[in-house]
């Protein structure tokens, strides 16, 4: 199902091109990461960018913003004139302007000390001018329509104002008409109702001459406010088309690739029989709003659902490690007595946090110090800490986890990410927990070891442990698990066993919950 | 010895190499007394040698040994006292205002004709009442230690001058038995020097050798990561402004016997030389953890400095600048190591 591919690839930009990138290849280590990418973006046009974890969406940004520099062989234009892709120089930046997907500002600061920290300012004139920031930037959020306290700290500005500010702030000093505003990612921390203001501004930039590339994983923003669309897949455009003449399955489809359903290595686990391990009534935190759920001994139950879904949050709250409170009970194999997370009780498990890097690994700690945080008290007496038992278990555990170490008392920044997990699920696993949860299991995490860690899950899972995988990679929750929650709005709103979870089922399900709420 | 015996052996990539050859061993001894790991000691005896070059008269003497064991050991107990705190990553800047207080309740009580056990006991109960409210005010809270310790450390000084007038408590009893706590000594070294080797020791064993000190460092690196795998942080914070406080209340009481008296503002003098050994000490024997040879270490550093040259009879501002000087070209001279090895790595 190969849609019109409507630029010829090769040639120069027609003058109606504002970007026009053609054989744009990347390699890291070997591999590629992005193939042959031949992408134009037209004046006046909204277009989007789409495609998988790992397409390549987020390197084509970074090699057009000049994180990165382009493989030899690529050529781009900005307006007919040529500009070099290997070279990070700013010279581009006139026309080419960035909101990334975190939007880089300095929370503590205000809307107008943020616009003031890339003011370009004459030479010499060192001062900032207060008064002539400030209506600056109340003439340019004027523009977007956006009524915002430019003297309070942004922290306490909405997502969406935040947002604007990015806008605001990678169109400062922009001529207005022709150029290119690129957009990562921009709904992704926004509530729902937050995100038809967002499309407004999209709306105001472009009616005033601009064009917008707008990177997204959420298919139905593409419908509603992109002209065209390209499609990446495993780093290739695999199609651009005039989204007026597609279909969003037809888009599905060309995301995940003809091949369709891919082979999974998915464990068959029976859960075992009986009562549940755990079961959890109408569980409300911040995003969760009435979840509830049970799983049982021997089962991986996978969590799927966008950021804010209160996907993300329940394993936080299960595991009773949120600042703000939780509402909600559970209780453990039937028992008669439900208890109440309100009381500060949470069911007896172990976390795997989502951020490797905040929450997980101490970087000023050994592979082997990392390993036995949580463990300690079994490798002492009395608090006193046995040195030869802690290296012996460490040892042992890491020659289990087949961590590539050079010794056990290597800093564990000298691991890779798929190693450093590895500790990491080595640290939930040696607490011998009867239940275990998994967020982002595999963020970061190369491809071989990502399915060493899947084959782990399931040995242990095969042997009694309940695992809970909350993952933002439809890979791992096909890969692992036999049964899926898909959550929306804080609660779950579908359920998907055994065969029936496919990549196509995962997709549909949240995209179709979208649309019900649209 | 065929491993097959067993029957159970799996094959299994040798991922984790013990390395124990005679080879390793030089290295690893290479390693243990290379600059980067004790540079202060480098320095310590680079020191000794220039001020026995520059007053050969004066300072390779046994008496320059004495005083500089026997003037510091006040300083070495302050300054040992931030580790644990330190370590779990929590700020106390009121241990100097403690070590104060100490010293005047003690004082106080001796003149009022309390026994001398009675006494002391008092002035440590206090200090750790004091970092009771320390610790309420940081982990209950939640305000950030080195601003809350220095509210509380000034809290600490008006109360001092509210029940003294800030006027030392001086009296003949505080020079008889009382003043044998600090005065007195084995050979010439007074008994402060013995409480040095003594608390620092019981730190260093906390540290190294219990799960709690584990969980300190732990603490002080990444607090969330260490809170999410279970460890109670905000308990360790806790009870880590509990030691500080009353190690700084024991040490109070051996200023004061020292000083033969009970002085209103005896502990501020000690805040700035504590807090520099202590990060100074941070860069030596374990990189990047407080630790308390490391602070020993840099105690005897200033220490030497100072006193060599004050007997060089150089102007008196030159001791404080020296500790400056040594602490900034540490830390520095640790960082640029630091960066260079981690990249090094990067790259490999």
């Amino acid at each position: 199902m190969e849609m019109v591919a409507l630029s010829d690839p090769g040639s120069a930009p027609a003058a109606d091109d504002v970007l026009a990138v053609r054989g744009l290849s990347k390699t890291f280590g070997g591999t590629y990461a992005l193939r042959g990418v031949d992408l134009t973006v037209r004046a006046g046009e909204v277009h989007g960018l789409v495609g998988h974890n790992g397409s390549g969406k987020s390197t084509l940004i970074k090699l057009l913003a000049g994180f990165h520099h382009a493989d030899d062989g690529a050529q781009a234009w900005l307006d007919d004139e040529p500009f070099d892709l290997a070279d990070s120089g700013d010279a581009r930046h006139d026309r080419l302007r960035f909101v990334h997907q975190d939007l880089g500002l300095v929370l503590e600061l205000s809307a107008v000390e943020n616009l003031a920290l890339h003011a370009t300012r004459a030479h010499g004139e060192q001062r900032v001018r207060r008064a002539d920031e400030e209506r600056f930037t109340r003439e340019l959020l004027a523009r977007f329509g956006v009524e915002l306290d430019v003297h309070r700290p942004l922290g306490e500005a909405s997502p969406v104002e935040r947002t604007v500010v990015a806008i605001a702030r990678a169109l400062r000093a922009w001529e207005g008409g022709r150029g290119l505003l690129v957009l990562d990612e921009p709904t992704a921390v926004l509530p729902d109702e937050e995100v038809d203001r967002l499309f407004q501004i999209v709306a105001d930039v472009r009616a005033q001459g601009t064009s917008v590339l707008y990177v997204s994983h959420r298919l139905d923003e593409i419908f509603r406010i992109c002209d065209r669309v390209t499609v990446l897949r495993e780093g290739r455009v695999v199609a651009t088309a005039d989204v007026a003449t597609l279909t969003k399955s037809r888009l599905i489809g060309s995301i995940l690739g003809e091949e369709g359903e891919r082979e999974t290595s998915r464990p068959h686990l029976a859960a075992a029989p009986g009562l549940p391990l755990l079961e959890v009534r109408e569980l409300s935190g911040r995003y969760l709003d009435g979840a509830s759920l049970h799983i049982h001994r021997g089962e991986i139950l996978g969590l799927a659902g966008r950021p804010g879904s209160g996907r993300d949050e329940l394993p936080y709250a299960l595991a009773g490690v949120l600042p703000h409170p939780v509402a909600g009970s559970f209780r453990m194999d039937g028992d008669a007595d439900w208890r109440d997370f309100a009381h500060g009780e949470h069911p007896e498990s172990v976390l795997l946090p989502a951020d490797r890097g905040s929450e997980g690994v101490v970087r000023e700690f050994s592979v082997k110090e990392n390993l036995t945080l949580s463990v300690l008290d079994r490798l002492g007496v009395r608090g006193a800490l046995s040195r030869g038992r802690e290296s012996r278990f460490a040892a042992d555990w890491l020659t289990r986890l087949e961590v590539r170490a050079e010794t056990p008392d290597a800093p564990i920044t000298t691991l890779s990410g798929g190693n450093q997990q590895k500790v990491l699920v080595g640290r939930c696993l040696a607490q011998e927990p009867a239940l275990l949860m998994l967020c982002e299991p595999t963020a970061g995490v190369d491809v071989g070891t990502r399915h060493a860690l899947y084959e782990l899950i399931a040995r242990q899972a095969a042997e009694g442990l309940a695992v809970l995988v909350s993952s933002t990679d439809a890979d791992d929750l096909l890969a692992m698990c036999t049964r899926v929650l898909v959550f929306d709005h804080g609660t779950v709103v579908r359920e998907l066993t055994g065969s029936a979870i496919t990549e196509h089922a995962l997709v549909h399900a949240m995209e179709e919950d979208e649309e019900e709420q649209s | 010895m065929s491993p097959a015996r067993n029957g159970v052996v799996e094959e299994r990539p040798p991922v984790v190499e013990q390395r124990s050859s005679p080879g390793d061993h030089a290295a690893s001894w290479r390693r243990n007394l290379s600059f980067g790991r004790i540079g202060a000691v480098y320095v310590l005896i680079g020191m000794v040698i220039l001020f026995s070059i520059w007053i050969p008269e004066t300072f390779p003497t046994a008496a320059t040994v004495r005083q500089i064991l026997n003037n510091y050991a006040i300083t070495a107990l302050a300054a040992l006292a931030l580790i644990v705190p330190l370590s779990a990553g929590v700020f106390d800047i009121s241990t100097p205002y403690v070590m104060s207080l100490s010293g005047v309740i003690t004082a106080y009580c001796i003149v009022h004709g309390v026994p001398l056990p009675v006494a002391v006991t008092i002035a440590i109960a206090a200090s750790l009442a004091i970092g009771f409210v320390n610790a309420c005010v940081v982990v209950g809270l939640r305000i950030e230690s080195l601003i809350a310790t220095l509210a509380t450390g000034s809290l600490i000084q008006a109360l001092i001058t509210l029940v003294t007038s800030d006027i030392p408590i001086n009296d003949a009893r505080l020079t008889e038995g009382f003043s044998h706590i600090a005065q007195s000594g084995i050979g010439n070294v007074t008994l402060p020097v013995f409480y040095v080797l003594i608390v620092g020791l019981a730190i260093w064993c906390l540290q190294e050798y219990t799960t709690v000190g584990r969980r300190l460092y732990a603490t002080g690196f990444n607090k969330e990561a260490t809170r999410l795998a279970g460890v109670r942080t905000e308990r360790l914070r806790f009870f880590t402004l509990l030691t500080s406080a009353t190690l700084a209340g024991f040490t109070g009481v051996v200023l004061a016997a020292s000083l033969g008296s009970g002085t209103p503002t005896a502990g501020t003098p000690y805040l700035l030389p504590a807090f520099a050994a202590v990060f100074l000490g941070a860069t030596q024997f374990k990189e990047g953890r407080f630790n308390a040879p490391g602070t020993v270490l840099a105690v005897l550093i200033i220490g030497t400095g100072v006193t060599g040259l004050g007997l060089a009879n150089a102007p008196s501002w030159a001791g404080s600048m020296l500790t400056g000087v040594i602490l900034i070209a540490a830390l520095a001279l640790t960082g640029v190591q630091r960066r260079t090895t981690r990249t090094g790595r990067a790259k490999a």
